[in-house]
């Protein structure tokens, strides 16, 4: 261990030895996952390339720019970052109900135009960071403490909460899933998740109260989806169809007619899932699913082989949001979770969402260079 | 702190920690990982669930989902006359459709609907190349006017026969259809053109407005359009309705006509070929009859699908489609003189006591003009409106020239056509210099102006025109004719004419003359209402030229009949013009039409009644177009 110590400052790699060490398997799968999501998208656009598979290309493209430069980034930068960054994400989401831009019903954009961003996206990369920062500075032995958890409650609380105000139920969920899951990974202990679990369970009725009609309507709706066949039953119904009637090999590329006649809404974005498997049928939607769980797998490996909590929270904590997004979004569109706009990630129209997991795949391929590397007590800092 | 400085100093215990934390991470990490394959085990399950297990169950609905959006016909607004009589309304209407998406095969389908209801060869193109062109989405008329007992059979049938429908939708019912046809018009099937304007015009059983009011108010009488949201299954039945907007009703108009007026007019005219009247009230300006003859039935034309009954109508003798009212061209003759004089008397050529004598002929040049008859001598303005002396009209013409004349026949309302709601309006000619040199590239030649001055020559007007003219020399006003009087200004203030009242007085002393005195050339058209006079001016238009005499078939070569007319002639408050096309002299064929139309105005004293104030107008729903019976 003491040599491991010693050798930590010569750890650190060039570029020549960094490409070599990336997880190039790994990129080519993402590639593939986006291959799809561009195809189906040219098939929801009837067969064109306009309006949103030529512009998801360009999506990747930068995205995948990003990931490099986040891969062969010193881990020590954001090891330091972590925190900056975790305020500056709650800082920026605290300001979006004062500044924010509306679209649809709630405040979630920050910025003008083209350049607007969802500072809540943002939070998601932070919150990873920022919790694996904590971890990697807790001292093993302490773990069990429970003033041990209150700063990690207050990450996940805090954005948690912000998102709720601006009403944005869907992202306040992954907070807490990605948070939860972060702290299980980190080795806090079964008892505190017991606790959690029946606490959740005496507090839900009251949350019940605090929802807001539209959500309450949703929830209703996906346990009755009959209730309201015209509105937001309305395109779980839909959706449930159009998968259901692809059977085992599906309608064929470009030929799903609950897609192309316009009965699905949001085909392009959170739908899209629907309108693949209406296509690809039950075949190409395991296909599609096997690609995403392997892709889980390989994140899984990378973070067993890190060396220092940081990076394998950091890898551990991407897996996470990835699984929450493909869960949630295959599960809604499936009729198995209510309807929470979760979209697709890598397939989806939509440039936040692949920028954020291009960006977080970029941090996993950043641990999975820095897999051998550790750090000393004085790298890491206090507590702050 | 404390502890973590214990993991200093405890040398043996310090690798326990971090080694202990990365089994711990290990295993978690393959603990969460697990469960994440598990959730997708779920997904897969759920999958496999919708698309193996109830697939075929999902792919039935999947073809049931046909989301269809119709478009409601809005009923249309009523037209009623004056008294409030309804000339036009919607009523309702038995109509069986095809929808071509979810026919099997759309021969069949109409083969087997015309075991039913006739489907002519006609019909059968129409809806097949109907099915051709617009999306199979959209319902084909194939018959409309069924009746019960086939509408009936067919809601017994339908789920045999895929594709087909039957409705109840409006059809448009004309009231007093023959005197009522030209001023009110009828509906039809749109235009292609206008399909494409405006989609809601290929609903079925969507009229626009083709001819008449009916046309010129189009937009007022259609209302909005409503929709109506259904899922329907693959045959095309509804499942269930999924929302919808109400249509809304079209405003209601109302007419200045007076329908009993107007059916008195269209009485009298039929015992002519081809003859039409207008009566104004003078003060309003108000149409209160507008007939012409020959006419037609605008429900034959509307109610049914099939062509054959508008060609046959539009082909007929003497084209009874035309509103000879305001499309008949005549040229004026001696009623014109009315103009003449007003012109003479205007630029000083003439005045109230200058005598000319009349010997049957006018000499310019060497042309030689003739009058209809010796007058002799000492014809005064008065004497020469009375005895429509064409001679004493040659002179005045000459003397003032063309300019003048035109000019003041056009202050008379000649010459144009009037902004009152009739569509297809003919302008006439009142043909000046400027006119004929853009015409034929010729100069005006003086003796082009001396039979102007007896409305021969270039110059034509219609009916309407010389209606305008009479109520404006009545009045002494610039009345222009209305059709739709607005409720907030049943009177409207017509601005004073350029003329002088006393140049006015002559003029209609004049004509009270043609009635009422002696020599008057419409002496046996005197009104026999007691005290009570009415004034005009015959007219007798010679049709035949050097030209055209040998190609003229008899009737055609007989002269138009023409009376203007205003009454009581002390005050005047109605006015009248008709033509009898070659219907011989003015006095015989057209003056004692005029006589009795003018006779039951004055009785039934149309104009002094308030018109009808029309009560709701819009607002409420009209009935659904397309309604799915239970079958």
């Amino acid at each position: 261990m003491k040599m491991l110590f010693a050798q930590a400052p010569a750890q650190k790699l060039d570029l020549a030895k960094k490409l070599l060490l990336l997880n190039w398997p790994f990129l080519a799968l993402i590639t593939a996952i986006v291959l799809v999501g561009i195809a189906a998208l040219y098939s929801v656009a009837g067969g064109a390339f306009e309006p949103w598979a030529g512009r998801q290309v360009i999506r990747y493209c930068v995205g995948l720019a990003l990931l490099f430069a986040i891969a062969f980034s010193d881990i020590r930068w954001w090891l330091k970052g972590a925190y900056p960054l975790f305020f500056c994400a709650l800082v920026l989401m605290a300001l979006v109900p004062l500044i924010g831009v509306e679209s649809g019903g709630a405040r979630r954009w920050i910025g003008v135009g083209e350049l607007s961003f969802q500072p809540s996206e943002m939070m998601k990369i932070a919150l990873v960071l920022a919790m694996a920062r904590y971890y990697q500075w807790l001292p093993p032995e302490k773990i069990w403490r429970p003033d041990a958890l209150i700063p990690p409650l207050l990450m996940i609380g805090l954005p948690a909460i912000l998102a709720l105000v601006q009403p944005d139920l869907g992202t306040a969920a992954l907070f807490a899933i990605i948070g939860a899951g972060l702290m299980f990974l980190a080795g806090v202990s079964w008892f505190y998740f017991g606790a959690a679990i029946v606490a959740v369970v005496v507090a839900l009725p009251h949350a019940w109260e605090k929802l807001h009609d539209y959500q309450k309507e949703r929830v209703l709706t996906f346990i009755d989806p009959e209730r309201d066949p015209l509105g937001s039953g309305y395109h779980i119904l839909q959706s449930k169809i159009a998968i259901g009637s692809g059977g085992l090999t599906g309608k064929g590329f470009m030929h799903g007619t609950q897609a192309q006649l316009n009965f699905l809404p949001e085909k392009h974005t959170d739908f899209i899932f629907t309108m693949f498997s209406e296509e690809m049928g039950f075949v190409g939607a395991m296909v599609l699913l096997a690609l995403y769980l392997l892709a889980l797998v390989f994140i899984l490996f990378m973070a067993l082989r890190c060396r220092s909590m940081f990076a394998r929270l950091v890898a551990g904590g991407i897996g996470l949001t990835l699984f929450a997004y493909v869960f949630i979004n295959v599960a809604m569109v499936t009729g198995l979770v209510p309807v929470v706009g979760v979209p697709l990630p890598l397939v989806s129209y939509g440039g936040t969402s692949m920028l954020t997991m291009m960006i977080g795949f970029g941090f996993v391929l950043n641990a999975h260079v820095n897999r051998r590397v550790t750090f000393r007590p004085g790298e890491v800092g206090g507590l702050w | 702190m404390k502890k973590s400085k214990a993991l200093h100093y405890g040398e043996k215990k310090k690798p326990d920690y971090v080694r202990k934390q990365s089994y711990r991470f290990s295993r978690r990490a393959l603990l969460v990982g697990g469960a994440q394959a598990g959730l997708f085990g779920v997904l897969g399950w759920r999958l496999q669930q919708l698309q193996v297990r109830e697939a075929s169950e999902y792919t039935l609905l999947s073809d049931e989902n046909r989301l269809m959006m119709q478009l409601v016909a809005p009923s249309r607004g009523s037209i009623r006359d004056r008294t409030g009589a309804v000339l036009a309304e919607d009523k309702e209407n038995l109509r069986l459709l095809v929808l071509p998406a979810f026919c099997k095969s759309l021969p069949a389908t109409l083969d087997a609907l015309s075991r039913i209801v006739p489907v002519p060869q006609g019909t059968r193109d129409r809806v097949i190349r109907a099915a051709k062109r617009q999306s199979g989405y959209y319902p084909v008329l194939v018959a409309e006017g069924l009746t019960w007992r086939q509408f009936a059979l067919l809601n017994v049938l339908s789920p045999q026969i895929p594709g087909m429908r039957t409705d109840r939708s409006a059809y448009r019912k004309y009231y007093h259809p023959g005197p009522m046809a030209h001023v009110v018009g009828y509906v039809g099937m749109a235009g292609k053109n206008e399909v494409d304007l405006d989609p809601v015009m290929r609903l079925p059983g969507f009229r626009a407005g083709r001819a008449g009011v009916e046309k010129t108010f189009d937009d007022e009488l259609r209302g909005t359009p409503g929709t109506r949201k259904f899922e329907v299954d693959a045959r095309g039945r509804v499942v269930r309705e999924l929302g919808s907007t109400p249509s809304v009703r079209g405003k209601d108009l109302v007419l200045s006509l007076d329908h009993h007026l107007q059916s008195v007019a269209q009485d009298r005219l039929k015992e002519h070929r081809v003859a039409s009247i207008v009566v104004l009230d003078v003060v309003t300006g108000g149409i209160l009859a507008l007939a012409s003859t020959p006419t037609f039935d605008p429900n034959e034309v509307v109610f049914k699908v099939d062509p054959t009954a508008w060609t046959k109508i539009a082909r007929a003798q003497d084209q009874p489609l035309q509103n000879r009212a305001i499309r008949g061209q005549y040229p004026p003759g001696s009623t014109f003189k009315v103009v003449t004089a007003l012109a003479g008397l205007h630029a000083g050529v003439i005045n109230a006591h200058e005598t000319m004598s009349c010997p049957g002929v006018y000499a310019l040049g060497r042309a030689r003009f003739r009058c209809w008859k010796a007058h002799g001598g000492g014809i005064n303005v008065h004497e020469a409106i009375k005895q429509s002396c064409d001679v004493y009209f040659y002179e005045t013409a000459k003397r003032m020239g063309i300019e003048h004349l035109a000019a003041v026949a056009r202050h008379l309302g000649l010459g144009r056509t009037y902004d009152c709601g009739l569509p297809g309006q003919k302008p006439g000619i009142i043909p000046d210099e400027a006119w004929k040199r853009a015409k034929f590239m010729e100069p005006w030649y003086g003796g082009e102006t001396v039979i102007a001055g007896i409305g021969q020559g270039f110059v034509s007007s219609t009916p309407l025109q010389l209606a305008v003219m009479a109520a404006r020399v009545a009045s002494g006003r610039a009345v222009m004719p209305k059709l739709v009087l607005s409720p907030d200004d049943p009177a409207p203030e017509w601005p004073l004419l350029q003329l002088d009242p006393r140049h006015l007085e002559i003029v209609r002393n004049g004509m009270s003359g043609v009635v009422n005195e002696p020599h008057g050339t419409a002496r046996r058209s005197a009104l026999e209402i007691p005290n009570v006079l009415m004034a005009g001016k015959t007219g007798t238009s010679q049709v035949v030229n050097a030209r055209n005499e040998h190609k003229l078939s008899p009737y055609e070569r007989e002269t138009h009949a023409l009376f203007i007319a205003f009454a009581p002639a002390d005050k005047p408050r109605y006015a009248a013009a008709c033509v009898v096309e070659h219907g011989g002299g003015g006095s015989r064929a057209a003056a004692p039409i005029v006589k009795d139309v003018i006779t039951e105005a004055l009785l039934r004293d149309a104009a002094r009644s308030p018109a009808f104030a029309s009560s709701g107008s819009g607002a409420v729903p009209g009935p659904i177009a397309i309604v799915e019976d239970g079958g």
